[in-house]
């Protein structure tokens, strides 16, 4: 079975890794443009700022002096991320010294925006014609809730009760793959990628999916930089706003469909028209990942005796916890198991190596999950139980 | 759930001349034990099949203010950081047995026996139900309340009565002897179980005793709770407080004798024990000397005057062999007395600091010898700790009486009134050498010797004083129950050591020397000689704890029974594998291989009978007599005495709250052993 490593990286990483055709075709959208420069490390937005209006080329010599001697290996990382964002062009002069000058296209635009200031790239509809909108606090429960449909289905579990409307099975397998072993036999079961896929907040799970939705998109005959842009636009859309379906074009109302099974986005129907919410999930797509604030309520206490306790009423958390747990009791809002050899064991077999990786997975899902009770305190998880997950699985007896 | 050892089994320690001891002697190969001993070990038993899923129980509106959830197969759930925890405790200790009590959530099963013993301290049916709906977060489930209204439907309805030496019980049973009445009546035979209590205050046939508590002796909340619990109607009841080493138990069991004001027979697992029973006695009540008196080999007193307080040993009154004539008079006297209160110490596997080794076995048997012998109104057993398989408290039950209250390690932690525990296992690879020897078939008496020798252990140890007594400037005590092995390493490393056949007065010295001396920082203790330590003022340290373990040989599997019953009680627990660092080796003992070759000649060489157990020759008065035999006894018994490890000890001399209150976050700060293996 091929490695494959999930690193859960950010948006802007992939938009850096397109092939330079698609890369400059991003930047014909304004809001990309601004994204972008959202992204950036501060040096690097500091000197698109300041050669923003300078039309030649900046020799590297120059841009050198513009920083402190011991600001130099950030500007190395500013420009070297400039450079592989396609918004420096390097090129060396008849004097043989390197310059670097602006993407033009991203210069307009940029300047564009500056001079005109950015203008929304939908306008909500009218709150006469929505009446019934979700409370911000339903819309993000409804996210929750597809989010998790979704993974249930993800993983083949036998409680997954819905199924995705709108993402195909020929989808499903695209994402699947890597994550699920498809041995024809025993029926599909998760692979080393996939546990570790389980165990990450729901951003990183989100990027990994999006990535793998996007890397999909010329097989469906979808141009990946088309789904991009949409999808960073989507970004700059207003959470719990509604939006008209009517202002988007084929290929964007089939990814809408997509991003509802997704969570991504609501869906709804009046009389007339038919619009769609951004949930937050879509709205914070751009952010880095590691954002604290977006990050849910724990609801795991790991005790010394090695049993757990999740406080949790989901089908889902119920399926993560089984990867590496013996679940004993299952009550109106509580799950309790036990951490035993056992389930690692088990868990390990399905072809998942027991290494530190892994084991590293485990404690960090228990730690960034813990319950506000236990997250206070330190460690959130005993000492015992992070020492001897690896005791449990290398003691040969 | 086998913390402990199988029932009926003797120890070491019983060698009085029981045919059971025999039996168990025949036992030589000792493996024969691990066979059974490993299938207990699985807890519950059940894979993923028997999940319980009760997810359709309803939950209340403000389930978030109610502490519990309740099963219907009688499981119990207790969040402690419930603001309702305290009273919840309180009350489930008294309905149901604890599973686990860990931080933040708890685990209790309500069983027939848990019920029996609340209806016993007074809890009527109705008010279990209702107590517990209130305190639970859903309704509670059919299926527990009729498991509630079935247990305890019965209870009360025979009462066992001591009247004038004798006992009456319904009259149809009366043929039978008392203690099979006792037992056909629990809930797994008729299911009649008996309420025995003792209205000692209408009792005007025995004679009182004068006795009062002095006004300085001021039980602790936990200490009142559980007396509340026994005399909770005016009447006393018989049972079993389980309260933690260090945690005051003493105190209680005067604090009863000083209630009942009657004579009062307390039993103790040795002669050290006897010395500080009675001394505790004189110590929290006014009680007049002549009034006490000590029964062992070394002291035959009597008390004067009609009423009094005898502090014996089980082995004193269980002893079946011939007696000195003088004994057989005390013995004559306990025999025809009509007691009070029959006062038991240690009425069940003592873990002592909540370690490692199961000292004072008192089998069942003995008990029930003694309490055969022995006529009491009232029995309190009082223990650090109870072994929950059913089996276990069925002896208990019928024997003594249901538990009365049990105090959680945590809380009296927290409260400041037990010290602070971190418990640690040092995991030592054995030598090539010596596992070599260790596997060898003709060696099988010697296992033990070889694992408590193995020179990775000794060098551990030898680091850990090290560190210690230098770095840090802490006390350290070093216990082993294997007499070889504690000479040698005290010998070793020049420290002085204490064990059976130590004389008090040079006892009392080394001890000194250890509390005041700067030179004298480390000592080693037999384990027998645990009350030694325990006489200290116990309560004012944090304390560590290190058990040394050799890899790959039957303490592994030692180690994991102990582990289990530490991490149930909420203690944690660390694994360290790398001791000594190697950065440390070479100017630790056994270095060389030739050195280490040496050691491992010394060992083989060595009679079996020398690297055995250390048998504590304290309590009977016919030792010459039982010596041969239990020589003989030693190996094999090696089996029964929970773990082997050395086990090692420090504490602050300075003032307390300093090491473990809470762990510190900076790695910096972290203790240097442990720091290691966050790199």
């Amino acid at each position: 079975m091929p490695q494959v490593r999930i690193i859960a990286k950010n948006f802007m990483d992939m938009v850096a890794s397109l092939p330079a055709i698609k890369l400059d075709k991003l930047y014909h959208n304004p809001f990309i443009c601004e994204a972008i420069l959202r992204s950036m490390p501060p040096l690097a937005k500091k000197y698109v700022l300041q050669m923003l209006y300078i039309d030649v080329p900046v020799t590297a010599s120059l841009l050198n002096e513009w920083v402190l001697p011991d600001g130099a290996s950030k500007h190395r990382v500013a420009v070297d991320r400039l450079i592989q964002l396609r918004v420096f062009t390097e090129l060396v002069d008849r004097k043989k010294e390197t310059t670097y000058v602006l993407n033009q296209m991203f210069k307009m635009n940029l300047r564009e925006h500056i001079i005109n200031g950015g203008e929304p790239p939908r306008k909500p509809m009218a709150a006469n014609i929505t009446v019934r909108l979700p409370s911000l606090e339903d819309l993000d429960n409804y996210a929750a809730q597809q989010w998790e449909c979704f993974l249930l289905h993800l993983i083949n579990s036998a409680e997954a009760e819905v199924t995705t409307k709108s993402i195909s099975p020929s989808m499903m397998k695209v994402f699947q793959r890597g994550l699920l072993s498809q041995r024809d036999k025993e029926g599909p079961r998760l692979t080393e990628s996939g546990f570790q896929f389980l165990l990450m907040d729901t951003n990183a799970q989100l990027w990994y999916i999006i990535r793998e939705y996007i890397s999909n998109s010329e097989d469906r005959g979808v141009d990946s930089a088309d789904l991009i842009s949409f999808l960073l636009e989507l970004s700059f859309h207003v959470t719990g706003e509604a939006y008209n379906v009517d202002t988007l074009d084929d290929v964007q109302r089939t990814t809408v469909k997509d991003l509802a099974d997704l969570g991504l986005i609501k869906l709804q129907q009046g009389r007339k028209d038919s619009w769609f919410i951004p949930t937050k999930l879509a709205t914070n797509l751009s952010i880095s990942l590691s954002d604290a604030s977006s990050r849910k309520q724990g609801y795991v206490v790991v005790e010394t005796n090695f049993r757990l306790y999740a406080y949790s009423t989901s089908k889902l958390h119920c399926e993560i916890l089984r990867l590496f747990a013996r679940i004993e009791y299952q009550l109106p809002n509580l799950i309790v198991g036990s951490i035993t050899k056992e389930n690692l064991y088990q868990a390990f077999q399905n072809g998942i190596t027991a290494d530190q990786a892994s084991i590293k997975y485990i404690v960090s899902f228990l730690q960034q999950n813990a319950h506000p009770r236990v997250a206070e305190r330190v460690p959130s998880v005993p000492e015992n139980v992070t020492d001897q997950v690896p005791h449990h699985l290398y003691s040969n007896d | 759930m086998g913390h402990g050892e199988h029932s009926g089994r003797p120890s070491k320690r019983s060698k009085s001349s029981s045919k059971e001891d025999q039996r168990a002697a025949a036992f030589e190969d000792e493996d024969a034990y691990y066979v059974e001993d490993f299938n207990d070990d699985d807890r519950d038993g059940d894979g993923d099949g028997k999940k319980r899923d009760f997810t359709k129980l309803e939950l209340k509106p403000d389930h978030a203010n109610r502490p519990l959830w309740a099963c219907a197969d009688g499981r119990i759930f207790l969040e402690t950081f419930s603001p309702l925890y305290k009273q919840a405790y309180d009350f489930l200790i008294a309905i149901a047995e604890p599973v686990c009590r860990p931080e933040s959530m708890h685990e209790y099963n309500l069983t027939p026996h848990s019920l029996y013993a609340a209806v016993s301290v007074g809890l009527e049916t109705e008010t279990i139900i209702s107590v517990l709906n209130k305190l639970s977060k859903t309704k509670l489930p059919k299926e527990m309340i009729d498991f509630i209204h079935a247990s305890t439907a019965n209870y009360g309805k025979v009462k066992l009565v001591l009247k004038k030496n004798r006992y009456l019980v319904l009259k149809r049973l009366l043929s039978d002897e008392v203690e099979n009445v006792k037992q056909r009546c629990l809930p797994n035979a008729l299911n009649y179980p008996m309420l025995e209590e003792y209205d000692f205050r209408n009792d005007t046939i025995n004679p009182d005793l004068e006795m009062e508590l002095k006004p300085q002796a001021q039980p602790r909340p936990y200490q009142e709770k559980s007396l509340s619990k026994m005399f909770g109607n005016g009447r006393a009841r018989s049972g079993i407080i389980v309260l933690p080493c260090g945690a005051g138990k003493s105190l209680v069991g005067v604090s009863a004798a000083c209630r009942i004001k009657k004579s009062c027979l307390c039993l103790a697992t040795n002669a050290v024990s006897v010395d500080q029973w009675a001394f505790q006695f004189k110590l929290w009540s006014n009680i007049r000397d002549e009034h006490i008196c000590r029964f062992t080999s070394d002291s035959k007193e009597r008390f004067r005057g009609n009423a009094g307080v005898v502090v014996t040993t089980y082995n004193m009154v269980a002893f079946g062999g011939k007696r000195s004539e003088e004994s057989e008079k005390i013995i004559e006297e306990i025999r025809n007395r009509e007691w009070g209160l029959l006062l038991m110490d240690e009425a069940k596997f003592h873990l002592c600091f909540l370690h490692l080794n199961y000292v004072h076995v008192v089998p069942a048997h003995m008990f029930r010898k003694v309490i055969s012998i022995t006529k009491s109104h009232c029995k309190l057993g009082l223990t650090a700790t109870l072994v929950r398989e059913d089996e276990r408290i069925t002896d208990l039950n019928f024997l003594i009486g249901p538990k009365l209250y049990e105090a959680n390690w945590l809380d009296l932690v927290k409260g400041g009134f037990i010290a602070n525990v971190q418990c640690a296992e040092v995991w030592c690879p054995m030598t090539k050498e010596f596992f070599a020897e260790y596997l060898k078939k003709e060696n099988s008496k010697k296992k033990q010797a070889l694992y408590v020798m193995n020179p990775n252990k000794f060098r551990a140890c030898e680091f850990l004083i090290r560190f210690h007594e230098q770095q840090r400037g802490d006390k350290i005590i070093v216990f082993a129950d294997n007499l070889f092995a504690l000479t040698e390493y005290a010998m070793k490393l020049r420290k002085p050591m204490i064990y059976g056949a130590t004389s008090h007065i040079e006892r009392t010295k080394i001890l000194e020397a250890f509390k005041t001396s700067k030179d004298v920082n480390t000592v080693f203790l037999s384990k027998g000689r645990l009350q030694d330590r325990m006489a200290g003022g116990k309560e004012e340290y944090n304390a560590f704890f290190y058990s040394l373990v050799s890899t790959d040989t039957q303490e592994m599997y030692y180690s994991t029974k102990r582990q289990q019953f530490l991490i149930d009680q909420g203690y944690s627990f660390k694994v360290i594998t790398s001791l000594p660092p190697p950065d440390a080796g070479s100017e630790l003992s056994y270095h060389r291989l030739e050195d280490q070759l040496s050691l491992l000649g010394k060992v083989l060489s060595a009679g079996d009978e020398l690297v055995g157990l250390e048998k504590l020759d304290d309590d009977t008065d016919d030792i010459a007599l039982q010596k041969a035999r239990a020589r003989r006894l030693v190996g094999s018994m090696s089996a029964m005495s929970g773990a082997k490890g050395m086990l090692y000890q420090e504490f602050r001399t300075g003032q307390k709250g300093g090491i473990g209150k809470s762990k510190p976050k900076d790695p910096a700060k972290r203790h240097q052993l442990f720091k290691k293996r966050f790199v």
